[in-house]
């Protein structure tokens, strides 16, 4: 065990902090300033976890249509060349100019050169920020979130195959899934295991720095980043989309909510800066994004959109002069490579299968369906969270009160908000068409933003205040207030309801079904309804992905606008009834797995079942 | 300095509770450790074997006992001791003096706890 630890135990910072690393070695150089271009050790140190994220992605999707075998040695060695190039670029840009560059960084002044309380109080929201995920991890780290077992199927499935999968359908996207497959292939740590939680976990907090980075920068202020890590940080540190959506496997918002805010800094100090530096990583992280989650590809263009269009509104009169700026900074030779080789790649090495002119369709026009139609105030507040949402609140007046409209940081934090609320609220009048909950969930992001502004301007202005009591008492009721709510959630990671029990025993059981089964003839049933971690199953036998089959939710079965299969649930739920016994001839089902005291107790009435294995949890049943 | 020292805060954090969760996950990914359940199987569920094995995830070492009934009738009865996180394969020898029975269960109780398996003889 302690040797399967220490290998993943370095095998992550391999993955996860060289490749990105030594890109930014090869972009920036050694020193916090290069070419002009700054950027601090805090900043470096937030986005490498992002840019290997991505590097290591569009390292393996290029191995892979290459024809190379994915395994261990491979990859390691790819990302070993990959870092060396990195390497020898920074020795090529840089090396001749390190002294320069030392009398250079001394005259600069550093965004984020906290104080030392501002140390100490980010120290602590981080501490608390590690430990009450741990704990709530701690009764979810054993494999069994549904989400995550589907997820880990493809994982599995590249790792044996020594390729990545073709999905053929639009729900998988190969980003959710090449890290993970590194990170086994390379360390030798399952995916049946803490792995997948792991780098959740570790993407997770990487975000909380990434909107720190973002926050800092735009408001140009280290009170700002350091109160960024505890509103994202601390509260409602497990509610989704933190900790539940890493310990359920939500793959691509836990990886949006780290590459949005990376793509969004680069994307600010491009625009800002007029950069070119900036611009090719803005596109870089982007690309990373759209190789990764589509949701969040979509949710990052309208916020570009709402950015770029709120900008050029706000400074009408000098609209053909920012354009001419922007594209200054875009129309350069790094930029221009890395669009390129976003799109070359995009054309020629692998295409994400949700990429067709249909999904396009369906994201946008009028909603279809009720859950598109928007969420109304409550369900907002419930989604963004009601402290984040006061304070965030008070960040947007705050920002309102004082607003410059030259300036770049109103546009973005103003209208990437705005964007996301409309999104949520009423997407009609933004013609999005996506289930308005998953929308919600965004919130997260420009809320905390403006909340760590609202927050660390309140406290400013709380201590320039003239009248001491009334700041104070106000003050002391907002604490009271962000605390006691925002850490509401956090009392779930202390409630004791590990169900490992249940877990081992639907892993024996589809153990069990995988030695004696032939998955070529028989053809395996099992309950999801009431069976805990049955999506794992699928691990077990590793034969496609429908295999076994599944009695969903029942909800899923009931779909006004066209009929749905009920086989899988009839052969349960009646199946004795001439229904239920034409479904088990059309599927040739001959095995079910059921819960033990619940459909398992029912079915022993029924003549035409065998029970063939009982555990406390699980009743196997094969069809005579 | 400062945000060197809130980076390397961070790396020990993280290495800490990763070193935490994975031992947790390895731990209870183990069928014995801090559980307490029982399975009971056919060896060959596909055919009319009764070749079965008990498997003692109570925890302790535990008196199984079970039964064997043709069509309902009780024909053979044995107690088997089984070593915690170990299993026991049995291969029970029936004769039948008539016709073959239609239905053969097997049912293993260890203290009030029952398990239950059957087969339809082909």
């Amino acid at each position: 065990m302690f040797l399967d630890l220490l290998k993943l135990i370095f095998s992550l910072p391999f993955i996860f902090i060289l490749p990105g690393f030594f890109l930014i070695l090869a972009v920036f150089g050694w020193k916090s300033t290069s070419g002009g271009t700054k950027i601090s050790f805090f900043e470096k140190a937030a986005l490498v976890v992002p840019l290997s994220l991505v590097s290591v992605d569009f390292l393996v999707l290029g191995l892979n249509r290459a024809g190379v075998l994915l395994n261990g040695p491979i990859l390691a060695g790819a990302i070993a060349i990959f870092c060396l190039l990195g390497y020898i670029v920074f020795q090529l840009r840089f090396g001749k100019k390190k002294r320069l560059e030392n009398e250079e960084e001394k005259d600069m002044e550093n965004i984020f050169d906290f104080s030392q309380w501002q140390t100490i109080f980010i120290l602590a929201a981080l501490f608390v920020a590690v430990f009450v995920r741990t704990a709530y991890f701690s009764d979810t780290v054993v494999p069994s979130a549904t989400d995550m077992g589907h997820h880990m199927f493809w994982v599995q499935k590249t790792i044996d195959e020594g390729r990545l999968p073709e999905y053929g359908m639009p729900d998988f996207i190969i980003g959710e899934h090449i890290v993970f497959a590194v990170v086994n292939l390379v360390s030798g740590a399952s995916v049946m295991g803490a792995m997948p939680v792991l780098v959740l976990f570790l993407a997770n907090i990487a975000g909380i720095f990434a909107l720190a980075i973002l926050a800092g920068r735009m408001f140009g202020s280290a009170k700002v980043a350091a109160a960024a890590i505890f509103v994202a940080g601390v509260l409602y540190a497990i509610n989704a989309p933190q900790g539940k959506y890493v310990s359920g496997g939500v793959i691509g918002n836990v990886f949006g909510n780290l590459l949005i805010p990376v793509a969004l800094y680069f994307f600010y100090r491009a625009l800002s800066e007029k950069n070119s530096v900036f611009a090719g990583l803005f596109i870089f992280s982007a690309a990373g994004l759209f190789y990764t989650h589509h949701l969040s590809g979509f949710i990052l263009l309208y916020s570009i959109a709402a950015v770029v269009l709120a900008h050029l509104a706000l400074n009408f009169d000098r609209v053909l002069k920012t354009i001419g700026e922007w594209l200054k900074a875009f129309l350069k030779p790094f930029p221009i490579a890395i669009l390129v080789f976003s799109v070359l790649y995009l054309l020629f090495i692998f295409a994400p299968s949700y990429l067709d002119s249909s999904a396009i369709g369906q994201a946008t026009g009028e909603p279809t369906k009720l859950t598109r139609t928007g969420l109304n105030l409550k369900q907002i507040e419930l989604n963004a969270g009601s402290a984040r949402l006061v304070l965030g609140a008070l960040g947007f007046l705050i920002l309102l009160a004082s607003f410059e409209r030259k300036k770049y940081k109103y546009s973005f934090a103003l209208a990437w908000a705005a964007v996301i609320f409309l999104m949520s609220w009423k997407p009609a009048w933004l013609f999005v068409n996506v289930p308005s909950n998953r929308i919600g969930n965004y919130l997260y992001l420009p809320f905390s933003l403006l909340a760590a502004y609202g927050l660390a301007e309140f406290l400013a202005r709380f201590r320039k205040s003239s009248t001491v009591f009334f700041s104070t008492a106000l003050l002391f009721v907002l604490l009271f207030f962000t605390i006691t709510n925002g850490l509401s959630d956090s009392n779930e990671a202390f409630k004791a309801r590990p169900q490992f029990q249940e877990a081992v025993q639907t892993f024996h059981s589809a153990q069990y079904l995988a030695d004696k089964l032939d998955s070529g003839k028989d053809i395996l049933l099992k309950d999801h309804v009431n069976i805990y971690g049955d999506s794992w199953y699928k691990l077990f036998f590793m034969k496609d992905y429908e295999y076994p089959l599944s009695r969903g939710m029942l909800f899923r079965y009931i779909d006004p606008t066209k009929p749905r299969e009920t086989c899988t649930r009839d052969m349960i739920t009646i199946p004795e009834t001439e229904a239920g016994k034409k479904c088990f001839s059309e599927t040739g089902v001959n095995y079910l797995a059921l819960n033990a005291r619940l459909e398992g107790n029912s079915f022993e009435k029924y003549e035409e079942f065998s029970k063939v294995y009982s555990s406390n949890y699980i009743s196997v049943f094969r069809r005579n | 300095m400062s945000s060197k020292i809130i980076i390397i805060a961070t790396a020990i954090l993280l290495i800490a509770s990763f070193s935490i969760l994975f031992v947790i996950e390895t731990k209870n990914h183990n069928p014995d450790y801090k559980k307490s359940w029982t399975v009971v199987y056919f060896e060959s569920p596909k055919d009319n074997s009764l070749d079965f094995a008990i498997e003692n995830h109570l925890g302790e070492k535990t008196k199984y006992e079970y039964e064997i009934l043709a069509d309902g009738k009780k024909v053979a009865k044995e107690k088997v001791e089984i070593e915690a996180g170990e299993k026991l394969k049995i291969s029970p020898v029936l004769e039948f003096e008539k016709e073959k029975p239609a239905k053969i269960s097997i049912e293993v109780s260890a203290g009030d706890l029952k398990y239950g398996i059957y087969k339809k003889i082909q």
